[in-house]
C-alpha cells in the first residue's frame, strides 16, 4: 500500500511537470497550427535561467520569476523571429523549429556550459511528511499542487474570460475571429509567450525533482510531451492533463516493475492511438 | 531542351570531380585527409537517402538515424562474432539493409498516413526507442561504451576503403537520380508538390510514400554500415538525434530537391566541422560550432529554401532565360 501510494505520488509529480510543458505545446498547435518543435529548447533554458538566479540569490522564488521571464522573452523572440517568417508553411515550420532547437540548445551550453548542474529543492520544501506509515515528499506535492492550480488557471483564463474566449474562437475559425476586427496575430504572440513561460516554467519546478540539470534534457522532456500531445489531442487542455497524468503514472510505475520498458510503454501508447484515433483520446471534435 | 543541355553541363562537371577524387589520393597523400574524405562519402550517401525523403517525397522525418544505426549495428555485431573476411562484410550490409527495408516498411504502414507534425514527431520518438532499445540491450551492445572490432584484410589500407566508399557514392548517386527520373519518382513530386492534387489524379499516396520511405531507408543503412566500417568501433551515438540533424542539416544547407545538394552540404558540413574543432584550440567557443550551422540552417530555410544548389541553379536558370531573350529581340530586330 505504501508503495502504490508513493509511485502513485511520484507519477503524479511527473505527470503535472509534463502537463506544464505539454499545454503550452498543445494550445499553440491548436491555434496556430505550429508544432513547436524548439519548445524543449525553451523549457532548458528555463530550468537553467531558473536555476542560476536561484543558485545566485538562494531563493527559489526568485528563480521561479526568473526562468517564467525567460520564457517570456524567448517566446517573444521565437515567435516574432522564427515562425512568423514562415508561418502557414507546415514543413518549414517543422524544419524551422528544429534548427532553432540546436541553436537554442548550443547557446545553452556556451554560457553554462556542457556539464551538468546539481540542484537542491529550497529548505522548506526539503523533506517529507508522515501520515499513518505513508511518507511523502513534499517537494513533489508541492508539484502537483503548482500543476493542479496551473491547470484551474488555464481553465478558467480559456472558460471564463474574454481573451479565452477569442482563443477558443481562433481555435475554431482564425479567418472569423479575424474578420471581427481582432488582431489575432497578436493573439497568437500572446499565447505563444505564455506557452513558453509555462515550458520554461516546468524546466525550474523539474530542476531540483532531478536533483541536476544537463544540456540535452530539452529534447528528453520534449518527446514526453509530444506523447502527451497526441495521446490528449492536440488543443485541448483537459485532455492534456489527462494525458500527462496517464504518462506520468505510467513511467512511475513501469520504472518501478519493468524498468526496460518504461519508455517503450508510453511509445507504445502513443503509437496505438495515432494508428486508431489520431485525433486524440480526449479530443472533442471527431 | 535548354534544360537538358544544363543538365548535362552539371553530369559533366561532376563527372570531372568525381575522377579528381579517384586520382586525388594518389597524388596527395595524408592519412588524415584520406579519412576526412571517406567520412564525407559516407555522409553523403546519408543524406542522398534523406533527401528522398525531404525533397523528394516532402516528408520530413525526425527518425532517419535509425536505419542508420540499424546498418552500423548489424556490420559491427556479425564482424564482432565471426571470422572477418569480405564476403561477411558484404553479407552483413546486404543484411543490414534487409532489415531496414522491413523495418521501414512496417513504420511506413503505421505512420506515413498522418500529417506531417505527427510523422515527424513519431519517427522522433521510434528512433528515441531505437536508442533506447541498444542501450539498454547491453549484452549484444554493450551500450554506450561500445565495442571495437576487426575488419578484413582489405580495409586495413585506408586507400582501399577510400575508394569503395567512392564507388559506393557514386553508383548511389545515379541509382537515385535514376530512381527520382523514373515515372514513380515524378509521382513522388507530384505528392511533393501537391498532395491532394496527386490523390484525385487517382494516385495511392500511401504507397508512393512508402516505397520512398524504404529506399530511403535502405541506403541510410548502407551509409550506417559503412560508418561503422570506417571507425571500426560501434556505440549507441548512431542512433542519437544528432546523426539525423546531421542529414538535416547537409541536405537543407545543400539543397533540398537536388541529389547533388547533400553530397556539397555533406562535404561542407564535415570539411567546416574538422577546421572548426581544430580551431577549438585557438577560442573555446568553436567547440560549438554547430551553432553557427543551426544559424545558417534557419536562414537557409528562411531565404533559401533550395539550398546552395538550387539557388546556384536559379540564377544560373535566370541567366540563361536572360540570353534567350537578348536573342530573341535580336531575331525580332533582324527580321
Amino acid at each position: 500500500m505504501e508503495l502504490f501510494i508513493n509511485l502513485t505520488i511520484n507519477g503524479l509529480a511527473t505527470g503535472m511537470l509534463i502537463f506544464l510543458l505539454a499545454a503550452g505545446l498543445t494550445l499553440i498547435f491548436g491555434l496556430m497550427s505550429v508544432l513547436n518543435f524548439a519548445h524543449g529548447g525553451l523549457f532548458a533554458w528555463g530550468a537553467y535561467a531558473g536555476v542560476w538566479l536561484y543558485l545566485l540569490t538562494n531563493s527559489f522564488i526568485a528563480g521561479i520569476i526568473g526562468a517564467i521571464f525567460m520564457g517570456i522573452i524567448l517566446g517573444f523572440i521565437t515567435e516574432k523571429w522564427i515562425i512568423q517568417p514562415v508561418y502557414g508553411n507546415h514543413v518549414q515550420q517543422i524544419l524551422i523549429t528544429l534548427g532553432f532547437m540546436i541553436v537554442l540548445s548550443e547557446f545553452l551550453k556556451v554560457i553554462w556550459g556542457p556539464n551538468q548542474i546539481a540542484v537542491t529543492p529550497p529548505a522548506y520544501l526539503t523533506g517529507s511528511w508522515e501520515i499513518g506509515n505513508i511518507l511523502i515528499i513534499k517537494y513533489r506535492a508541492f508539484i502537483i499542487v503548482v500543476g493542479l492550480l496551473m491547470y484551474a488557471l488555464i481553465y478558467y483564463l480559456l472558460k471564463h474570460t474574454k481573451i479565452g474566449l477569442i482563443v477558443r474562437a481562433g481555435v475554431i475559425n482564425k479567418e472569423m475571429v479575424q474578420s471581427l476586427g481582432i488582431n489575432i496575430k497578436r493573439i497568437f504572440l500572446y499565447v505563444f509567450m505564455a506557452g513558453a513561460a509555462m515550458a520554461a516554467l516546468s524546466g525550474m519546478l523539474i530542476a531540483p525533482y532531478a536533483g541536476v540539470i544537463h544540456g540535452n534534457m530539452g529534447m528528453e522532456y520534449a518527446i514526453l510531451a509530444f506523447i502527451v500531445v497526441v495521446i490528449g489531442g492536440m488543443g485541448n487542455i483537459t485532455g492534456s492533463i489527462l494525458a500527462a497524468t496517464l504518462v506520468g503514472l505510467i513511467g512511475s510505475f513501469m520504472a518501478y516493475y519493468v524498468p526496460e520498458l518504461s519508455l517503450a510503454v508510453n511509445m507504445l501508447i502513443m503509437a496505438v492511438v495515432l494508428l486508431v484515433r489520431p485525433q486524440g483520446l480526449f479530443a472533442l471534435k471527431g | 531542351m535548354r534544360r537538358n543541355r544544363f543538365t548535362d553541363k552539371e553530369s559533366l562537371l561532376f563527372l570531372i570531380i568525381g575522377l579528381a577524387l579517384f586520382v586525388f589520393p594518389f597524388i596527395y597523400e595524408d592519412r588524415s585527409m584520406l579519412i576526412l574524405f571517406t567520412q564525407i562519402f559516407i555522409f553523403a550517401i546519408f543524406a542522398m537517402s534523406y533527401d528522398i525523403l525531404l525533397g523528394f517525397t516532402g516528408i520530413v522525418s525526425f527518425g532517419h538515424a535509425m536505419f542508420f544505426g540499424i546498418g552500423a549495428y548489424c556490420v559491427s555485431v556479425m564482424l564482432k562474432h565471426y571470422e572477418p573476411t569480405m564476403l561477411l562484410v558484404t553479407g552483413a550490409i546486404i543484411l543490414g539493409v534487409l532489415f531496414s527495408l522491413i523495418i521501414s516498411f512496417v513504420v511506413g504502414l503505421m505512420t506515413l498516413r498522418l500529417k506531417s507534425h505527427y510523422y515527424a514527431m513519431l519517427t522522433l520518438a521510434l528512433a528515441g526507442l531505437f536508442l533506447v532499445a541498444a542501450e539498454k540491450w547491453r549484452t549484444l551492445t554493450y551500450g554506450n561504451d561500445g565495442f571495437t572490432f576487426r575488419v578484413p584484410e582489405f580495409f586495413h589500407n585506408r586507400l582501399h576503403f577510400y575508394l569503395v566508399c567512392l564507388v559506393l557514392m557514386i553508383i548511389v548517386y545515379f541509382g537515385l537520380k535514376r530512381f527520382i527520373q523514373s515515372p514513380l519518382g515524378r509521382i513522388l513530386l507530384a505528392i511533393k508538390d501537391n498532395e491532394q492534387r496527386a490523390e484525385s489524379l487517382g494516385y495511392q499516396v500511401l504507397h508512393y510514400k512508402i516505397i520512398a520511405s524504404i529506399v530511403a531507408g535502405g541506403i541510410a543503412s548502407l551509409s550506417g554500415s559503412l560508418y561503422a566500417l570506417s571507425l571500426r568501433f560501434v556505440n549507441t551515438s548512431v542512433f542519437t538525434m544528432d546523426i539525423t540533424l546531421d542529414a538535416l542539416l547537409m541536405t537543407i544547407i545543400g539543397g533540398v530537391g537536388t541529389l547533388i545538394g547533400p553530397v556539397l552540404g555533406a562535404a561542407i558540413i564535415e570539411l567546416a566541422h574538422h577546421w572548426l574543432t581544430g580551431l577549438a584550440k585557438v577560442h573555446w567557443i568553436f567547440e560549438r560550432w554547430l551553432i553557427l550551422f543551426g544559424i545558417v540552417y534557419i536562414l537557409a530555410v528562411m531565404f533559401f529554401p533550395n539550398g546552395i544548389v538550387g539557388s546556384v541553379r536559379k540564377l544560373v536558370a535566370k541567366k540563361g532565360k536572360k540570353e534567350d531573350v537578348s536573342t530573341s529581340e535580336n531575331i525580332v530586330k533582324e527580321g
